[in-house]
């Protein structure tokens, strides 16, 4: 579930309203972090914006709000 | 193994949850005024504590312990929680856990859930937001979720205080249950590195279960209570066993969402209705890239002007109110030296302490309210890559805008930030922000600087008010700036924020909020400003032995022999006395260091008052210029208006020097209650002094540059 496969990309990547699903985590500590918040492979993730400034990212993970950095993000592979 | 538990006096109770579960609401429903926050010992978090009376008439022990999302913490709030019940002998190890789960989310609230399990104490689930979820359709069959999950479970809301008999019979019954055999299982199926290492530690620990074993492990680098030889067999188990933290982790968490997220499915029989809702719209304006800011800076503009408007009454109220009884007891109690330490020293010191409290309640009751709406992390979040850029965090933003009240309580809330070096420079730039003791020096200062005159609708002097504000800002960030380049750590940043679902506030956690902060204002900080003021006026009415007496025979005589008339020889006693005493003496001592700086020797003394606590400028101040009673800050700019240097003649408040005095409060470090609680939040004496040093340093650099420039 910690992996670095090819398919899907990074969430910090995603259009803003783009859907899709989590698929892995390239980062084993951010992962542990992720997962206790409710970020699971499977969560379904929607890039809602982007932070004023540059900043990072508003996303939707099934009914939770989340605010993410971009260095934060660019762990989480979506499909 | 647990005692069994006979009826213990006090029985103590955790409160566990997410952050954002609205654990808070369910405390403060259940303890109300009854609670006290205090310090965990050795560690700088906040303890809330409160008597919970139960439904048989007994009393326990209500403990709230910062919210968490897993054992596995990230900041020192939560590393709190692991502390507190990885260890059975712990003081705060509970009887009993009522654990709060947002009901609208629970499939991601249950994994601390899951995990507290494992402990072997009895867990109670409370599944909170009760109205949330009747208005959004969802509902469960708590009966089958109790079952499965084997937990008494109920639902309930904090908000309207449903549910809340329910739960105090519950926690009887769950504090009355026999106790089970010692728990020797876990919930997941352990890894058989982590077998290994029970199987090699659990001699060392009898009482721990199994999981509390396997934390240990993964916690062993910083859990205080193991001494070094404990510390040593852990780590010994931990090599042999080929012991992989992270991996260990992320598959314990995988193992315990797949067990309790088919349960609560299976359990739900309605789910959320799914609408786009009013989070999501409101969302669309407040964090726009471009509205965001514009709203928020509105926010901000609107909460001081309401501060600065709203706080005028009751602030003329307590300074009238106080000043009239001191007239009255100067009037009825003997004319005796106690007298006057009693209403200069001592009653003004009270309303010293007093006058602030609207000021520091109006704004903490304006950011709680903002924090209770859930705006406060749309505010990190918009931020926070802004800070980042300055060493500090976007949960930054809340302590530097509590600052505007007080900055006691905005570094004490900054022990949310997890990384050291971005809650350290918060603390040490907190200061720089201008707070409401700064005000009625600016008050007194501008109107020496900046003519009264309007531009349209603007007055100038307001302008000029608020570009004080911004001078505090920006050195805020410029020093945040610098220490981020001077200070180095390998540890990771992070944001990582859930942003709850906007609601309406509930006001009894606002009102408990602003409670808890005006009284540690008025406890830290009042403490300090009480003695400074008594101690002031002991060193202006004493002087070395016959000193004063003498100077005021001298002047009296000198009086007489310039024909002065009764109110300028009282002045002139007055002043010659003062020049006299302790204070006077200490004031010329330092003459020679502040002269560069426009200063003379009685500003010296305000200066040097001031470094314990600035509110007590203005009482200097009125002792300096024999004001006696009327000592607002329209009386004392009169008196200060036509004080001019006896030799040249030439105005002691002018620009030059009044723009340098004021430059020199909005830099100084003139706080001992802050540099206390720096002291106490960090552990260390080094850093309130360096921050001592810095922020004087500039207030000095920029007093000179300002009287040179002026003059």
């Amino acid at each position: 579930m910690v992996a670095t496969s090819n398919s899907g990309k990074q969430l910090a990547k995603m259009k803003i309203g783009s859907k899709g699903h989590v698929s892995h985590f390239t980062d084993c500590c951010m992962a542990c972090k992720l997962l206790s918040m409710g970020i699971l492979p499977g969560t379904q993730i929607e890039m809602i914006r982007s932070a004023p400034f540059g900043g990072g990212c508003y996303i939707k993970a099934d009914n939770l709000l989340i605010a993410l950095r971009k260095s934060e993000a660019c762990c989480i592979v979506v499909r | 193994m647990k005692p069994a538990l006979s009826p213990d006096p006090e029985p103590k109770i955790a409160l566990i949850g997410n952050p954002n579960s609205g654990k808070t609401s369910i405390f403060n429903q259940l303890t109300g005024l009854q609670q006290k926050v205090g310090n965990f010992p050795g560690v700088t978090v906040d303890k809330k504590t409160g008597t919970l009376e139960l439904s048989n008439g007994r009393h326990a022990k209500l403990i709230d312990l910062p919210g968490a999302y897993s054992f596995y913490p990230t900041s020192k709030d939560e590393k709190m929680v692991v502390q507190s019940l990885v260890q059975p002998g712990n003081e705060n190890y509970p009887d009993a856990i009522i654990y709060i789960a947002d009901v609208t989310k629970l499939e991601k609230h249950l994994l601390l859930f899951s995990q507290l399990k494992d402990l072997g104490i009895p867990v109670l689930l409370a599944l909170n937001m009760a109205d949330v979820a009747e208005q959004e359709g969802i509902q469960y069959d708590l009966e089958k979720l109790s079952r499965k999950l084997e937990a008494p479970t109920l639902l309930l809301s904090g908000r309207t205080g449903e549910g809340m008999g329910k739960l105090k019979s519950m926690l009887v019954d769950l504090l009355d249950e026999a106790p089970v055999a010692p728990l020797n299982s876990t919930k997941y199926r352990l890894a058989p590195e982590e077998s290994k290492i029970i199987n090699q530690i659990q001699a060392e620990f009898p009482g721990y279960t199994p999981y509390q074993l396997v934390l240990m492990a993964h916690h062993v680098k910083w859990l205080p209570f193991l001494n070094p030889n404990q510390k040593a067999l852990i780590e010994q188990a931990i090599s042999n066993s080929g012991f992989q933290d992270l991996q260990m982790q992320v598959e314990e968490t995988m193992q315990r969402y797949d067990q309790f997220t088919p349960i609560v499915q299976q359990s739900r029989e309605k789910d959320s209705l799914h609408e786009i809702n009013f989070t999501d719209r409101l969302d669309d304006l407040l964090t726009n890239r471009f509205f965001g800011p514009v709203v928020f800076f509105s926010i901000m503009l609107l909460i001081f002007h309401a501060l600065f408007t709203w706080a005028e009454l009751p602030m003329n109220f307590i300074e009238t109110g106080f000043g009239n009884l001191s007239t009255f007891l100067q009037n009825h109690l003997p004319q005796h030296w106690l007298t006057n330490l009693l209403t200069e020293g001592v009653l003004a010191g009270f309303s010293g302490i007093i006058v602030f409290v609207p000021q520091i309640a109006i704004l903490f009751f304006l950011i709680s309210l903002l924090e209770e709406v859930g705006y406060m992390a749309r505010a990190a979040f918009m931020f926070d890559r802004i800070m980042q850029f300055f060493g500090l965090n976007g949960r930054s933003v809340v302590a530097l805008i509590s600052g505007g009240a007080c900055a006691i309580p905005a570094i004490m809330s900054t022990r949310t930030i997890s990384n050291w070096k971005e809650r350290l420079i918060t603390i040490l730039v907190t200061p720089f922000i201008s707070c409401s003791a700064r005000i009625p020096v600016y008050t007194v200062l501008i109107g020496f600087v900046v003519p009264p005159t309007k531009i349209g609708f603007v007055s100038l002097q307001a302008l000029a008010f608020m570009g004080l504000y911004l001078l505090g800002i920006v050195a805020a960030l410029l020093a945040a700036f610098v220490f981020k380049l001077i200070l180095r750590t390998h540890e990771t940043s992070y944001l990582m924020l859930e942003l709850p679902a906007y609601r309406l506030p509930v006001m009894r956690n606002v009102w408990l909020t602003v409670w808890e902060k005006v009284k540690t204002f008025t406890v830290e900080a009042g403490r300090i400003i009480l003695i400074i003021t008594v101690v002031l006026w002991v060193l202006s009415s004493f002087g070395p032995p016959g000193a004063v007496k003498n100077a005021e025979m001298a002047a009296q005589r000198s009086a007489k022999a310039k024909n002065l008339s009764a109110d300028d020889t009282q002045d002139l006693v007055d002043a010659k006395m003062m020049e006299a005493s302790f204070a006077g003496q200490l004031g010329k001592f330092i003459e020679p260091a502040i002269r560069p700086l426009g200063f003379d020797w009685k500003i010296g003394i305000a200066l040097i008052t001031s470094f314990a606590a600035r509110e007590v400028f203005v009482a200097t101040m009125a002792t300096i210029y024999s004001i006696g009673h009327q000592d607002d800050e329209y009386s004392i700019h009169e008196k200060m208006a036509n004080q001019r240097d006896p030799v040249t003649h030439k105005l002691i408040y002018s620009p030059a020097t009044s723009l340098s005095l004021l430059l020199f409060y909005v830099f100084a470090m003139q706080c001992m209650s802050t540099m206390a609680v720096v002291y106490r939040e960090t552990k260390s004496w080094k850093w309130p002094l360096i921050q001592f040093a810095f922020m004087t340093g500039l207030a000095y650099l920029s007093s000179w540059l300002a009287y040179m420039w002026l003059s």
